[in-house]
This record gives C-alpha cells, sequence and structure tokens, in this order.
C-alpha cells in the first residue's frame, strides 16, 4: 500500500480512528477518575461520539473504497453509523444513574460501549467478509463482557455465559461459510465474489456457503431459529445494556446482511425465500410468545425479535425501496425501542426494578405526562399512525407490495395485529389499572433529555417523514 | 386554494386538547371543551353555508404535499357526502362535552382531551383526499377511543375496549395492504379523486373489495363482525357512546361511499347481492337481539346493528333512492342513537342501574325527560313525521327496488324495531311510578336539555322538511351512480 492510498485510507476511517483512540484514551483517563466525579466519563464519551459524528458528516458526500478493498466510506455506511451514534450517545445518557443504582459505575463500562461502538462501525463499512468478522468480532465481545456487567447478579452471569457460547458457536458457523466461499471463489471481497460467479449458474457449494454466512448473521440480529439466546440475555443484561443491544447491534446486523444480501450472488439465487420463510417465522415467534410474558424486559425481547421479522421482510422486498425500507426501520426502531427502555431504566429506583409489567399498574394516575410518553413508545412500536412506528411498517409494506409480495405483506399485518395486543396490554396496565404503589421514577436531566429526544424523533418522523425517506432512499444507493 | 377552513376545523380540537393540558380546575377543563366544540360547530356550519350543493365536485380543498417520494399528498376537501358528516361531527361534539359533563368525575382533563383529539381525528378522516392521510386518522382514531372505552368505560371495560382495539385494526390492516396494492395498481398515487377515475381489472377489484370489507364492515359493523359493538358501548361512558354510535359507525359506510363504489364499482355491483343479503341479515338479527336485551344500553346498541343493516342495504341497492335513504339514514341515526345514548347515560347517572326491569313509570316523576325520549325512541321507528321515516322509507323503495326478498326482510326487521323500541318505552317510561319510589329522580337540568334540544329539533326538522339535508348529498349521489353503473356498462 502506497503512503497516498494509506492517508485515502486513513481518511475514509476517520470516524472510527476518532472512535477507538477515544477509547483507548478514555481507558486510561478512566483509572484517575474520583469517585463521584463519573459524570466526566459521560461527557468525555459523548464528545468523542459527537466528534466521529461530526467526522462521518465531513465524509458523507462522497464515496470512498479504502484498505484495498476491505472497507467503505459511503452513505449507506454513513446511515447506519448515525444510527449507531444515536444508540450510543443516548445510551451514555441513560446510563449514568442506572449504573450508580446497580453498583456498576467503573470507567470500563463507558470504553467497552465504544469498542463495541467501534464493532458496529467497522460492520457497516466492511466490504470483505473478513472485515466483517472482525467488525463483528469485536462488537460481541464487547457485549458479552458488558451483559455479564452485574457481577454480583447470577442472572447477569448466566446470561453472558449463555451469549458467550452461542455467540462462538454462531462465530463458527459464519466463519465455516467465510472459508467456503475463499475456497470456491478464492477471494472474500463481496464484489470479487460476485464477479466470480457471475453468468454461471450459481454452485450448490456456494450456495451452502451462503446459507452458513446467512446463518451467522442472522443469528446476531435474534432471528429464528437462532433466537433462543435472546430473551435470557436481555433479561439478564443490565437494563441499558439490552437498551443498547436492542438498537445498535441489530442494526449492525442488518447493515451486513444487506451488505451481503444486495449482492448479485445472493440476489441471483432463490436465497429470498429462505429469507422469506425466516421473516414470517421470527414475526410469529416473537408476537405470539411475547403474549404470555410478564417481565418487561422478556416482552420487549420477544418485541424485538418480532420486529427483527417485519425488518427481515424489508431484505426480501430487497431493490432501492427493499433496502431504503430496512435503513428507515432501523432508525426509527432506534428511537421508539430506546424510547419505550429509557422509560423501564427510569422506573429502576431503589427496592423498585421496573421489570415486571404490572408495576406499572395506575402510572398514568401519578406521573401522567411520563405516561403519555410511554403511550406513545408503545403505540408506535405497535405500528399505529401518526407516529412513527407506523410509517416505518408502511414502507416496508409499500416496498413488498410493490415487488408483488401481496401475499407476504397481508401475514406481516396479521402478525402486526397479533403484536399490537401486548404493547396495548401495557398501555392498559398504566392507564386502566389502580396503583399499587408510589413511584419515584429516577428521572435525572440525563433521562429526561433521552425521553425528549427520542419521543421528538417518534413523533417527528411520524409526522414529517418525508426527509428522513429521502435520506434511507439515497443512502440506500451507495452513492 | 383559498382558505383552509377544512384544516381549521380539523384543528380546532387538536389545539383545544393541547390547551386543556395547562388547565388546572376541571371546570375551567370542561368550560373550554365546550367552548372549543362549540367554536368547531359554529366553523361547520360556516362551511355548510359556504357549500356549493349543484356540483358533485371536492370542495374547500386543500393540497400540500406531504411525502412526495411516494406520492403522498396532505388532500383535503369535501363533497356532500362528507359536509354533512363533518357537520354531525361537530354537533355531537358538542352533545359529547355537555353529556359527559358531571358524568365524568375523575381525571376530567385528560377526558375532554382525548374527546378533543377524537374530534379531530374523525373530522380528518371525513375530509382527507389522499388514502394515506385518510388512513392516518383513521387508525389514530383507536388511541383515543381506546383509553375513552378503557380508562372511563363501566366495569368489564377493560376487555371491551382491547376488544374493539383488536378488532379494528386486525380489519384496518387488511385495508392498508389494500391501499398499498391500490397505490400500485392505480398508478403510484395515493390521491382518492386520482384513484377514482381508474378503471381496475375485475380481478384486482375483487380482491381489493373483500381487504376493504374487512376492514369497513368491522367498523358499520355488519354480522358476523359486529361482536365487539356491544361490549364497547355498553362499557363506554355515555359520550363514547354517543361518539362511537353517532360516527365512528359512519366511518364504515363512509368507506363504502368514498372507496368501495367508485374506485371498484365492477365488484361493488357483482358482489351487491351479498352484500344486501348481509344487510338483511344484521337487520333482522340485530332486532332479534335487541328485543331479547333487558340492559337498556345493550338494547339500544343492538338496535344500531340493525339500524346500521338499514344503511348498507341503501348504499348496496346501488339506486338512487336507496343511496340517498342510507346516507340520510347515516346522518338520522347519528343523531337518534346519539341521542338515545344520551338518555341511557342520563338515567344511569340517576340510578346507577340499566336494567330496563328497573324502571317503570318515570313518566311521573320525570315528565319532560319521557316525553323527549318519546321523540326519539318514535324517530328510531321510523314514524312518519320524524327523520328516520324519511330516510327508512327511501331505504325501503330502494332495496324492494333492487331486491324483493330483501326488502322485505327490511321491513320485517322495521317490524321488530317497533316492538322492541315500544316495549322499552313502556316499561321505561309508563305504568306505577315504581322507580320513583326507589331513587330519587330529578327530570332534566337546563344543561341536559341544551345536549337534548338540537337533537330533537334535527330530528323533527329531517322528518318534516329533508329538502335541504337531501340538497346536499343529492349532486353527489347522481356522481356516484354514475361513476358505478356508467363505469359498469362501459365494460
Amino acid at each position: 500500500m502506497t503512503a497516498a492510498a494509506l492517508l485515502q485510507s486513513i481518511i475514509a476511517s476517520l470516524p472510527e480512528i476518532v472512535v477507538v483512540t477515544g477509547a483507548c484514551i478514555l481507558l486510561i483517563l478512566g483509572q484517575l477518575v474520583r469517585k463521584g466525579q463519573e459524570h466526566f466519563l459521560v461527557s468525555a464519551s459523548v464528545g468523542i461520539v459527537l466528534i466521529a459524528a461530526l467526522a462521518t458528516l465531513l465524509l458523507a458526500n462522497e464515496v470512498r473504497p479504502a484498505y484495498s478493498g476491505m472497507f467503505i466510506a459511503d452513505r449507506f455506511a454513513v446511515f447506519f453509523k448515525l444510527v449507531f451514534y444515536v444508540a450510543t450517545v443516548l445510551t451514555f445518557l441513560l446510563s449514568r444513574k442506572y449504573a450508580d443504582i446497580e453498583g456498576i459505575a467503573s470507567s470500563e463500562y463507558y470504553v467497552l460501549l465504544l469498542f463495541a461502538l467501534f464493532g458496529m462501525m467497522i460492520m457497516a463499512s466492511a466490504t470483505d467478509l473478513l472485515s466483517i468478522y472482525v467488525g463483528l468480532e469485536l462488537m460481541v465481545l464487547c457485549t458479552y463482557v458488558l451483559t455479564g456487567f452485574m457481577r454480583r447478579e447470577r442472572r447477569s452471569n448466566e446470561a453472558a455465559l449463555k451469549y458467550v457460547i452461542l455467540g462462538a458457536v454462531s462465530t463458527g458457523i459464519f466463519l465455516y461459510g467465510v472459508s467456503l466461499v475463499y475456497g470456491l471463489t478464492g477471494t472474500t471481497q463481496l464484489d470479487a465474489m460476485a464477479k466470480a460467479v457471475t453468468g454461471d449458474p450459481l454452485d450448490p457449494g456456494l450456495l451452502l456457503a451462503v446459507v452458513f454466512i446467512v446463518a451467522g448473521l442472522v443469528f446476531k440480529v435474534g432471528a429464528v431459529p437462532f433466537h433462543m439466546w435472546l430473551p435470557d440475555v436481555y433479561e439478564g443484561a443490565p437494563t441499558t445494556i439490552t437498551a443498547f443491544m436492542s438498537v445498535g447491534p441489530k442494526a449492525a446486523g442488518f447493515a451486513v446482511i444487506l451488505r451481503v444480501f444486495l449482492n448479485p450472488l445472493v440476489a441471483a439465487s432463490d436465497a429470498w425465500i429462505i429469507v422469506a420463510v425466516i421473516a414470517v417465522v421470527t414475526m410469529a415467534l416473537g408476537s405470539f410468545v411475547a403474549l404470555v410474558q410478564d417481565n418487561f424486559k422478556r416482552l420487549l425481547a420477544y418485541s424485538s425479535i418480532a420486529h427483527a421479522g417485519f425488518a427481515i421482510f424489508g431484505v426480501v422486498a430487497g431493490g432501492q425501496d427493499g433496502i431504503a425500507s430496512v435503513m428507515l426501520y432501523m432508525l426509527i426502531y432506534a428511537f421508539m425501542n430506546l424510547g419505550i427502555f429509557g422509560a423501564v431504566i427510569m422506573m429502576r429506583n431503589g427496592d423498585f426494578s421496573g421489570e415486571v409489567i404490572d408495576d406499572y399498574a395506575g402510572f398514568a394516575k401519578s406521573h401522567p405526562g411520563l405516561a403519555l410518553l410511554m403511550l406513545l413508545y408503545l403505540f408506535s412500536l405497535a405500528g399505529i399512525p401518526p407516529t412513527a412506528g407506523f410509517f416505518a411498517k408502511f414502507y416496508v409494506l409499500v416496498a413488498l407490495v410493490e415487488r408483488g409480495f401481496v401475499l407476504l405483506a397481508v401475514i406481516a399485518v396479521l402478525l402486526s395485529a397479533v403484536a399490537a395486543y401486548f404493547y396495548i396490554r401495557i398501555v392498559m396496565v398504566i392507564y386502566m389499572r389502580e396503583p399499587e404503589r408510589a413511584f419515584e421514577p429516577a428521572l435525572t436531566p440525563m433521562v429526561r433529555a433521552t425521553l425528549a429526544f427520542t419521543a421528538l424523533g417518534t413523533i417527528g418522523i411520524g409526522l414529517f417523514p418525508a426527509w428522513f425517506l429521502g435520506l434511507a432512499q439515497q443512502s440506500a444507493s451507495g452513492g | 386554494m383559498g382558505f383552509p377552513l377544512l384544516s381549521l376545523i380539523i384543528f380546532t380540537p387538536a389545539a383545544g386538547a393541547a390547551v386543556l393540558m395547562f388547565l388546572r380546575s376541571d371546570d375551567a377543563v370542561r368550560w373550554t371543551a365546550l367552548v372549543v366544540t362549540l367554536l368547531d360547530l359554529a366553523l361547520s356550519i360556516v362551511l355548510l353555508a359556504g357549500f356549493d350543493t349543484t356540483t358533485h365536485e371536492m370542495q374547500f380543498t386543500e393540497r400540500v404535499p406531504w411525502v412526495p417520494a411516494l406520492g403522498i399528498t396532505y388532500a383535503l376537501g369535501v363533497d356532500g357526502i362528507s359536509a354533512l358528516f363533518v357537520f354531525l361531527t361537530t354537533l355531537l361534539g358538542a352533545v359529547s362535552v355537555l353529556a359527559s359533563w358531571v358524568a365524568i368525575e375523575r381525571r376530567v382533563k385528560a377526558f375532554m382531551a382525548s374527546l378533543l383529539a377524537m374530534q379531530a381525528l374523525m373530522l380528518g378522516v371525513f375530509s382527507a383526499l389522499d388514502l394515506f392521510l385518510f388512513y392516518v386518522f383513521w387508525e389514530a382514531m383507536l388511541i383515543p377511543m381506546y383509553l375513552i372505552i378503557g380508562v372511563w368505560g363501566g366495569e368489564g371495560r377493560v376487555y371491551a375496549a382491547f376488544k374493539f382495539f383488536l378488532y379494528t385494526l386486525a380489519g384496518s390492516l387488511l385495508f392498508l395492504v389494500g391501499v398499498i396494492t391500490l397505490f400500485f395498481q392505480g398508478g403510484e398515487t395515493f390521491d382518492i379523486v386520482a384513484l377514482t377515475a381508474q378503471d381496475l381489472p375485475f380481478r384486482v377489484q375483487s380482491w381489493l373489495f373483500f381487504a376493504f370489507l374487512v376492514a369497513f364492515a368491522v367498523k358499520v359493523p355488519m354480522v358476523p363482525v359486529h361482536t365487539w359493538l356491544p361490549d364497547a358501548h355498553v362499557q363506554a361512558p355515555t359520550a363514547g357512546s354517543i361518539i362511537l354510535a353517532g360516527v365512528l359507525l359512519k366511518m364504515g359506510a363512509y368507506g363504502f361511499l368514498r372507496f368501495s363504489l367508485p374506485m371498484l364499482p365492477e365488484a361493488s355491483v357483482y358482489f351487491s347481492p351479498l352484500m344486501l343479503a348481509l344487510s338483511a341479515l344484521a337487520i333482522v338479527y340485530g332486532g332479534l337481539l335487541a328485543l331479547a336485551q333487558d340492559d337498556l344500553k345493550k338494547l339500544v346498541a343492538y338496535s344500531s346493528i340493525s339500524h346500521m343493516g338499514f344503511v348498507t342495504m341503501g348504499i348496496f341497492a346501488l339506486n338512487p333512492r336507496g343511496l340517498e335513504g342510507g346516507i340520510l339514514q347515516m346522518f338520522n341515526h347519528g343523531v337518534t342513537t346519539g341521542a338515545l345514548f344520551l338518555f341511557v347515560g342520563l338515567i344511569y347517572e340517576r340510578t346507577h342501574t340499566r336494567s330496563i326491569a328497573d324502571y317503570g313509570g318515570l313518566m311521573k316523576v320525570a315528565p319532560v325527560y319521557t316525553v323527549f325520549l318519546a321523540l326519539f325512541t318514535l324517530s328510531s321507528m321510523a314514524l312518519p313525521g320524524t327523520n328516520s321515516f324519511v330516510g327508512e322509507l327511501l331505504v325501503l323503495s330502494g332495496g324492494f327496488a333492487a331486491n324483493l326478498a330483501v326488502g322485505a326482510a327490511a321491513v320485517l326487521g322495521a317490524m321488530l324495531g317497533a316492538a322492541y323500541l315500544l316495549g322499552m318505552y313502556g316499561r321505561v317510561a309508563l305504568g306505577p311510578a315504581s322507580v320513583g319510589a326507589r331513587f330519587k329522580i330529578r327530570d332534566v337540568n337546563a344543561r341536559e336539555m341544551v345536549a337534548i334540544l338540537p337533537l330533537a329539533v334535527f330530528v323533527l326538522w329531517v322528518g318534516l322538511y329533508p329538502k335541504p339535508f337531501l340538497d346536499i348529498i343529492d349532486a353527489s349521489v347522481t356522481h356516484l351512480l354514475t361513476e358505478v353503473h356508467g363505469r359498469e356498462r362501459g365494460q
């Protein structure tokens, strides 16, 4: 690699470099922070992400391939990186008070989150199976540790262990697929892979390789049949980490799936049938099992499985609208899901866990404003207009019908009617039951800011979707 | 584009709901809500006054691009049919506020805000000229209505609210897929006027007809998807019942008029026998169920199913008299059944029982109440001189013209109506004054009279001189029928 090419590569990956350098500095500085000064960690982490965001936006207008075809900075990557920034910053804001309450306040918590962000950013930009693998592993290694961060809690340890073991298996499957691809085509670059097979009838061995790769990725987004880890891990992890995992890594998984899937190699095959089946089964399982959950975090875990299923319908649709619909879905999902998790985290105070749905009985009576916010997020998750969640689903349906998959669209909407049931059940508990105890939500200014920001996104994108839609459509075309 | 009167009508209650959030005392909330609804009523009268009855074209139109990439516009406009329902909605809006003045004691602010939000959304449904916008309003209504039933309703309110929500949601979601299909089949536009002008292949029309039918039939509600209605009505607070019966049930029929008939004319004609049969079934079955009720509110609720059967029968008779009658009956049912629910609410506030067996001889203790109850009962029975007589006569003559058997079933339903309504009135109002002995009953007070009188005026006005009302819808109905039959013959 010449010096000029290296410089170009460094410029293209400037945001990543900012994040990883910042994380390393914070790792050292974190040891010097005295007790009671933890807010420094939050502001420093947020600062790092904001600088990275600035760098990302500055680079947004050009397509920059880098590192000999391992990496690319294009609009598609920019869009996903912005989603990651939103998820990470909001997680930082939510974490401060919660970390105090749970006694997990240490600088490594923030550093690990930054490293996870770094991994996700690589995933969004990766154009080679190996760089995808590097990003993926970096991200999941950090989330393994973060899941087990409540060391004294058995639940948290158990979740982390489960996550590590299953995650390792899925990584193995993914790598096996990669090695098959390399053996058959002699390359791991996505573009070169496509070129190697153009014109030929699809090699069954290659199809098998794709199935393995897809299986590895599907694990990360929590789709059936690799979803089993998700409810336990979501329940056991600190709630802030659950919030982060349900948005960031999931979006990163979708970024990779889109890159792999939109590759002509897969587009030429009949792989969409497999994906369609995955989508239907994922959504059905998520929706139906969520019906019987009493634990709020578990319910949101199944809800996130169902949402992943809905987003996969966008992958099935394919084409520019299909890709854009998944991207928009991830953006909107980030707002509404972090919003509802923000509400759950806010409830964690003193001996009050806020993890059981019945805990919220009569919440509307004592805190009408906060209850209204929860109502907003829940109806958005259910996909009721005029919230953003409706537009997210609507656009996926548009993409589906455009490609002629009307039957799939009908299945998708019927399953979302099932899913609506458990969201409005929570609204019912909040609004229609008598309060059983007094509430003292842990409402710090940071939590307030998070709730306000997510609410603004949830209602704002719902009412004025045009700009965000345009952004997703432009970013989907890559250029 | 001139003055955005329709936007003003829609957003006045919405803004009112926002203002309520800042008020402290319950009385201030009540008065503000009343003033807002009266203002909205005044605006809709301005709308009617400026309405040109000689044309079927959409009037007071507003168009602003909303999501240009998907061809979605913020488009509003009214023809004769929607103008009538805009007026009905604002009228019942004010009545609902008055009806909940003392009936709602807890969380008044949230209740009135939901009521006003509901009104804004319903007005949006009747004025939307863009399918996406229509769907947003249509679906968003579920939120305030769910809360109105579930928070302020009776004993079984939670179950009823759930059932209402899920039934209508499941129906509407299929409608959504239909809407998107229509978007691609009709030249990638959501513009209702443009879509009306499209000629779709019959196969596509039939599928869309059923997708739409599910959504609209749930809202009407038609047998066999009617079971949410008695639950919702019985549990809802009085204002909720008035809105449900008065406006919400009209949405389904309005959907048939706005989408099914003009956009899917061949399918509408082809499936009209099925629709007529379902209507006849609703009329008779609803009547029989009403006959068996002891709960006053349930009786009125089941009678709604029967009456809405007349509406759908009129619509799918697909002839001028049937269609005019059906639309007029929609208006009449809103006024009359709205009033009946108001009366049920008034007596329930005083006695805390809805069982007809507990009443009797109300005439002696509350004469004014019973006189007006008589008027609305007779109106519901379609006695000559009242509003429903005009509507029902038109529907029957349209129904007989379309199909003899269906017309005959409707007459049977009308007879059943006389039986359960007269029976109800007899047991409630006449006889020895048993109810006075058990409950301390005041007659209607001034505030309640204010809510009742306008409804009574419309019962008699439409009954004695229906011409102004028929004039409003006339041009639109004629046009609608030429759309349906003209294009059908053209094929």
